[in-house]
């Protein structure tokens, strides 16, 4: 017996979407219902209704870290941008040993988070770190600075290693759309008598717009929810300066074992992502319809 | 006027890009460049006021501690073993789903589809205490399983959905021919399809791989006892409660970026190539 496509194909893709379920629906679900639940590996077990999410939204810790992790994303992102927008329109106009100038520009991409937050740690280091030995040189800084004991000096810091990890992704993201740009619009610019800066307000920036908003929601995003670099740099302080959601939400689990809250925290954290991604996907389906 | 003419003629110029792209490589590359250096140091010189900027005798010291008296290699022999073992299930789950969804669709594949991509929407951080509650039932707290059941998770969904695309451009006109020379359709998927893709594969299979050699959170939060731990985590061991071992730290900071470093030089191309053909075009 032969079976009929349609079936063929539902039996073949059902394996995989099992796995889908299993992997993800399974923990999503268990995810929602322990937030509601008073879970805290002391008390009994108990349907607690929204008392987890009160009893955050009158946390300290939690506006505490709520700004922490807005600063240290728009940080990390404002950073990223920037740099990655000079390095990809420079990369793009590279003829000469562009393919190995573009690996390299990946490399920091290559190094594992937690790693690249020690090779930082190591570099701002107040006594034998290259920065403060550079800045100190150069008679910039006066005595040597410590981002340890500093605190807004470690949001710098971690601001700068973080974006340093995630320049290549954006970078590459911006120079495919750039490639993607008709070259005819640039001859005919130039031929209109266009200067270099003209072109680039008028057509490399607007033409991109959907890479560039693509690599900077993204970033956000990204920053937003990892925290390998802070991890290993700074572990949060000092003084909690740069605790971020992340770390909330890790102490909740590995620390006070208190696995409402810690449910709480991933579903507002989870929530506030969304909204991030839906207003973009919202801004790209405008875009796209208005022409 | 004047100024503005300046700016373009300096932006204009031939050298420019080059020394822009100079300068900023040159900054960027400096963190790993610092790390091979002081991976080349003693112990002692890594630890100089003020820093020597190279190694006064460069020592491989560093080297042969991380390797011979270390519990390194069996770090990254862990790392390596999640990363396989995931490509591995990942593949095998993922190319039949994809097939079936992109070859075969039916009623309600397009759904399944579209939850593959909003899926991957969940932020891994807000899943690490399901996991962890699911895995202190089933007792794999402290296992090598937890770690790759993990790990699954994170590179399962988008792995199905670039393997649905790379069977999409793969064309019908050879599938059926394939079937008219008498080829069950799951041997159309084997002999035909499957070479046919086989850089899709490969893509999907690295960055699988990279993805899981990179991941640290949850292991860190999974894994207890030393054993199991994936270099990521094991780099750890270095950092003692007085001192900080810097140049055995910076070897082992180099070992964990090999595999991602290798990637980037062969297959930059290819993803800037995929991209501008795919996804942010328009």
């Amino acid at each position: 017996m032969r079976l009929s496509d349609t079936k063929f194909g539902f039996i073949l893709s059902m394996p995989g979407a099992a796995v889908l379920f299993l992997w993800i629906l399974v923990p999503f679900i268990l995810l929602v219902s322990t937030s509601f639940l008073r879970y805290d590996n002391i008390r009994p077990i108990l349907f607690y209704g929204l008392k987890n999410y009160k009893f955050l939204l009158h946390h300290r810790v939690f506006w505490l870290s709520f700004k922490n992790t807005i600063i240290f994303c728009v940080g990390v992102t404002s950073v990223t941008f920037v740099i990655s927008l000079i390095l990809a329109h420079s990369l793009s106009r590279i003829t000469r040993g562009s393919s190995l100038l573009r690996s390299l520009a990946m490399f920091p991409w290559a190094v594992p988070m937690v790693v690249s937050g020690f090779m930082w740690a190591q570099m701002f280091n107040p006594s034998f770190g290259v920065i403060n030995d550079f800045l100190l040189r150069l008679g910039i800084i006066q005595k040597p600075m410590d981002i340890y004991g500093n605190p807004d000096l470690a949001m710098l810091g971690v601001i700068i290693a973080d974006a340093w990890t995630r320049i290549p992704f954006m970078t590459i993201i911006i120079l495919a759309g750039l490639e993607s740009i008709d070259p005819t619009l640039y001859e005919a610019a130039r031929v209109d008598g266009a200067d270099t800066l003209q072109i680039f307000k008028h057509i490399s920036l607007p033409m991109n717009k959907k890479a560039m908003l693509t690599g900077i929601i993204i970033t956000t995003i990204f920053s937003f929810r990892t925290i390998d670099t802070i991890f290993s740099m700074t572990f949060g302080g000092p003084a909690k300066a740069t605790y971020t959601f992340g770390f909330y939400i890790l102490d909740y689990i590995y620390r006070y074992f208190n696995f409402g809250v810690a449910g709480a925290l991933s579903i507002i954290m989870l929530i506030m992502l969304l909204m991030i991604g839906s207003a973009f996907i919202i801004h790209v389906l405008r875009t796209e319809q208005g022409g | 006027m004047k100024l503005r003419n300046l700016i373009v003629k300096v932006v204009d110029h031939r050298a420019t890009p080059y020394v822009v792209v100079g300068v900023i490589l040159f900054f960027m590359l400096i963190p790993i460049g610092w790390t091979l250096m002081t991976s080349l140091k003693t112990l002692k010189e890594a630890f100089l006021t003020p820093p020597t900027y190279f190694p006064k005798l460069p020592t491989f010291e560093a080297y042969e501690e991380v390797i011979f008296r270390s519990p390194v290699p069996r770090y990254i022999w862990n790392s390596i073993t999640y990363s396989l073992a995931t490509v591995l299930f990942i593949l095998t789950a993922g190319v039949f789903s994809a097939y079936g969804l992109s070859k075969y669709p039916y009623r309600g594949s397009n759904f399944i589809l579209v939850s593959f991509l909003v899926t991957r929407i969940l932020p891994p951080l807000s899943l690490l205490l399901p996991f962890y509650i699911i895995f202190r039932v089933l007792g794999l707290i402290d296992t090598k399983l937890s770690v790759i059941i993990f790990a699954i998770y994170l590179s399962y969904p988008l792995t199905v959905w670039i393997l649905k695309s790379f069977f999409d451009t793969f064309p019908n006109d050879l599938m059926d021919a394939g079937l008219i020379d008498g080829c069950s359709r799951i041997g159309v998927l084997f002999r035909i399809v499957l070479p046919g893709v086989a850089t899709g594969i490969a893509a999907v299979a690295i960055i699988a791989f990279l993805w899981t050699w990179q991941e640290f959170l949850s292991p860190y939060l999974f894994l207890n006892s030393d054993l199991n731990k994936p270099i990521t985590v094991g780099v750890y061991y270095f950092v003692g409660d007085e001192l900080t071992y810097w140049n055995t730290i910076s070897a082992a900071a180099i070992f964990a970026s090999i595999p991602g470093i290798i990637f980037f030089l062969i297959a930059q191309k290819y993803i800037v190539k995929g991209l501008t053909m795919g996804g942010v075009k328009g």
